[in-house]
């Protein structure tokens, strides 16, 4: 029988990307637990609301699709704040219980992006005043505005409850210069008020989450989300590379705390709210593209490997001529064709990076089989990349007033799930975002979210064919388009560990 | 197992450090063991330029350590003898505690240093003589032996007498000699910064700007700009 996961033991976030299931707005709200056993009480009537990931439909196994989601998740001091066992506590992972602003250095978070930079509420938790650490992540996702209004009225009204048992962390930074809103608000890009899938940088963004075993929906979106076999199919990913107590992709279970009950359907969580430097990105694509022979919009869809309009892979759309192909294919397209042509391709025919750069982000963060520099070289084609794969969740947050300015209020918030933050995320900020060695690409970072720096001046080069007659394009002094503004690491318990963490009854004797 | 990679030579060697503490000139123990006290002057050595061996002309990578014992290396998988051992146990422990791997041990403390470098070993550890000798004389002044090294000969003797046939290879490197592969970093270097700073250039202009760079860089010119052995930053 094909494995199935627990679908009501399993948080929503972790299989849904709600953006893309008509909730467009969103409010994160970060507690401080003040007192273990208020906390506890105060957990608990959160989880009676908390999104699971069941179907959404009027079937017996099915929920209806709520006005708004509710969602949960706990930094290692929050779990400490609320009471768990030592022996517990010490089987969580060591990145975890650092923290992310403590891996700064691994991450690359320096200059514009070091913590001394971030909103107040990270700036200053895990430092001095244990009252301002970040203990619990509660997100709101809302079909309308008011859904989530009045969701966040009915959290309000817990924490009262709670009786100084939890306190709602401010901090955030908002428009015009607000410093200390209460919670992070975020909200799809509109256009002429319709939502759209796009962020500030007007890339389309959110295509390609990948598919694990057990995973609900069409098993045609295994194609380019999943991992490549040796014979060109693919295969859906191990489901414990993104949930704890399954088996990975080196037949292992993932490491987490026990008792099992309390890690198991659970995952990690990196929370990162990421800066778009608007006017900066604008300067530059204008500036880099005034001799490359593309054009603009080429070059911009060069930095990411998607053409900015519709997100057309640059592999199956190179240039002006066959994305104009691609695009009148993918109008009549129907909705699995469409799903099929946004994320079902290889680097296959693209070895040498003639059509997606190996700095293209899309390259970068997600190279399926394109580290196999040698044919048949490791004993399956995805073996350096299939272990290193991150569930992308986020939205954008903010507007931009003036796209020639940096300092406005816009970027957005990205949260990666994974089961280990060391072997996925990190990796892949500090390999391959922040260094390019794997790619044959030296030290050259990822163009779009590298910490370029004035000191070091980065550079990144556009392959042409080598069989061509173009040159190369080089891109110089790459400025840093995307600041680190805050986030840490978060535990998303299963429902049980919920309901379990609420009750002070996790056991690991 | 062959420690020579075209011109490249791994060199592993161990040196035995004298057991029991340092004395005071009267004959009373000051309470540090010989071997800590070589970890401690090893650990306050500079990194990278500032090491010592950046001076030691030729070394592609070293590394030195004080090694103070072999580590466990658990039991052995359970294959047929053991399972065979293990029904025997049925009549004797002794059968069973036959099936363990032994313990071993070291009889002393050792000075490792490994070390990849260009050319002839003898060569090279004279050299290393010559351009750190108050180096080598503190880190191995404590160690069994050493009492006979007195000049460069000697010290390559002594060295070659404590080699352990290894073959540690670092694969950063190629076989060719050091200041022809720091050149080549440089030139690596300085070149992809020229067509970044020069591309769409026409064809005159180019070639003049790359005869000007060519005649900064100087190519053939060992001794001109290049990286220096050790260094980490441009």
């Amino acid at each position: 029988m094909t494995k199935q996961l627990d679908l009501p033991d399993i948080q929503g976030n972790v299989v849904r990307a709600y953006g893309r299931f008509n909730f467009p707005f969103a409010r994160y709200v970060f507690f401080n637990i003040r007192d273990g056993r208020r906390g506890r009480a105060f957990v608990g009537a959160v989880t009676e609301q908390v999104t699971t990931a069941q179907r959404w439909g009027l079937g017996p196994d099915e929920i209806p699709k709520p006005p708004s989601t509710v969602n949960v998740a706990f930094t290692y001091p929050g779990m400490k704040a609320l009471e768990l066992p030592r022996a517990s506590l010490v089987g969580f992972p060591m990145e975890f219980i650092m923290g992310m602003k403590k891996r700064k250095d691994i991450l690359g978070d320096d200059l514009q992006s070091a913590p001394e930079r971030w909103d107040p509420v990270w700036r200053d938790s895990r430092e001095h005043d244990r009252h301002k650490d970040v203990h619990m992540w509660i997100s709101i996702n809302g079909q309308s505005k008011a859904d989530v209004e009045q969701r966040y009225e009915w959290l309000q009204q817990l924490v009262a409850h709670s009786a100084g048992g939890v306190a709602i962390l401010s901090g955030h930074r908002g428009d015009d210069g607000a410093e200390h809103l209460p919670f992070q608000d975020l909200h799809v890009v509109f256009e002429n008020g319709k939502p759209t899938p796009k962020e500030h940088f007007g890339y389309t963004d959110g295509i390609g989450d990948p598919v694990f075993e057990g995973l609900p929906g069409n098993p045609e979106r295994v194609t380019g989300r999943g991992k490549q076999m040796k014979d060109g199919s693919w295969a859906p990913l191990a489901t414990g590379e993104f949930l704890l107590g399954h088996r990975d992709e080196a037949d292992e279970y993932p490491i987490a705390p026990s008792p099992q009950l309390l890690s198991r359907n659970g995952t990690f969580m990196v929370y990162r709210k990421l800066h778009e430097n608007v006017g900066t990105f604008n300067a530059f694509l204008d500036r880099a593209s005034r001799n490359y022979p593309g054009g603009k919009e080429l070059l911009a869809a060069k930095f990411v490997g998607r053409w900015r309009d519709n997100g057309a892979p640059l592999v199956s759309a190179p240039d002006a001529a066959s994305k104009a192909a691609w695009d009148e294919k993918f109008a009549q397209a129907d909705r699995r064709e469409r799903d099929r042509m946004l994320s079902g391709f290889t680097y296959d025919n693209d070895m040498q990076g003639a059509k997606c750069p190996f700095s293209a982000h899309l390259r970068r963060i997600n190279p399926r089989a394109a580290l196999e520099f040698t044919p048949d070289a490791f004993n399956t084609p995805g073996a350096l990349t299939n272990r290193r794969r991150l569930i992308r969740r986020g939205l954008p947050y903010g507007e931009v007033k003036d796209p020639t300015r940096d300092d406005g209020n816009h970027g957005i918030v990205i949260m990666m799930l994974n089961a280990s933050i060391l072997r996925q995320f990190e990796f892949v900020q500090q390999q391959w975002i922040n260094y390019g060695n794997d790619f044959k690409a030296a030290n050259d970072k990822e163009i779009i979210l590298g910490n370029h720096n004035d000191q070091y001046p980065s550079k990144a080069v556009i392959q042409s064919d080598p069989d061509g007659d173009g040159a190369p394009y080089f891109l110089a002094n790459i400025p840093r388009m995307v600041e680190t503004r805050g986030g840490d690491y978060f535990f998303i318990p299963s429902m049980t560990a919920l309901r379990m963490i609420a009750k002070g009854i996790v056991d690991p004797t | 197992m062959a420690n020579t990679s075209g011109n490249a030579y791994a060199l592993t060697c161990l040196s035995p450090i004298r057991k029991g503490c340092i004395e005071d000139g009267s004959g009373v123990g000051t309470g540090t063991a010989y071997s800590d006290d070589v970890r401690h002057r090893l650990q306050t050595w500079g990194l990278l330029e500032h090491s010592p061996m950046a001076k030691v002309p030729q070394t592609y990578l070293c590394r030195y350590f004080v090694l103070d014992d072999v580590y466990y290396q658990s039991l052995s998988g359970p294959d047929f003898f053991s399972t065979m051992y293990d029904i025997l146990s049925f009549f004797s422990d002794r059968f069973r505690e036959m099936a363990l791997p032994r313990e071993d041990h070291l009889k002393s403390k050792y000075l490792v240093f490994s070390c990849n470098l260009h050319g002839d070993v003898d060569a090279y550890l004279r050299g290393m003589w010559h351009a750190i000798e108050e180096d080598i004389r503190r880190i191995w002044g404590y160690c069994y032996g050493f009492e006979q090294v007195r000049d460069a000969d000697s010290f390559a003797a002594y060295v070659r007498k404590c080699q352990l046939k290894a073959s540690l290879f670092f694969v950063g490197s190629n076989d060719d000699p050091l200041p022809e592969q720091l050149k080549a970093l440089y030139l690596k270097q300085e070149f992809s910064r020229f067509a970044v700073e020069h591309q769409g250039l026409p064809a005159t202009e180019l070639q003049q700007a790359y005869r000007a760079f060519m005649q900064r860089v100087q190519p053939l010119n060992l001794a001109g700009p290049s990286w220096q052995p050790g260094q980490s930053t441009p």
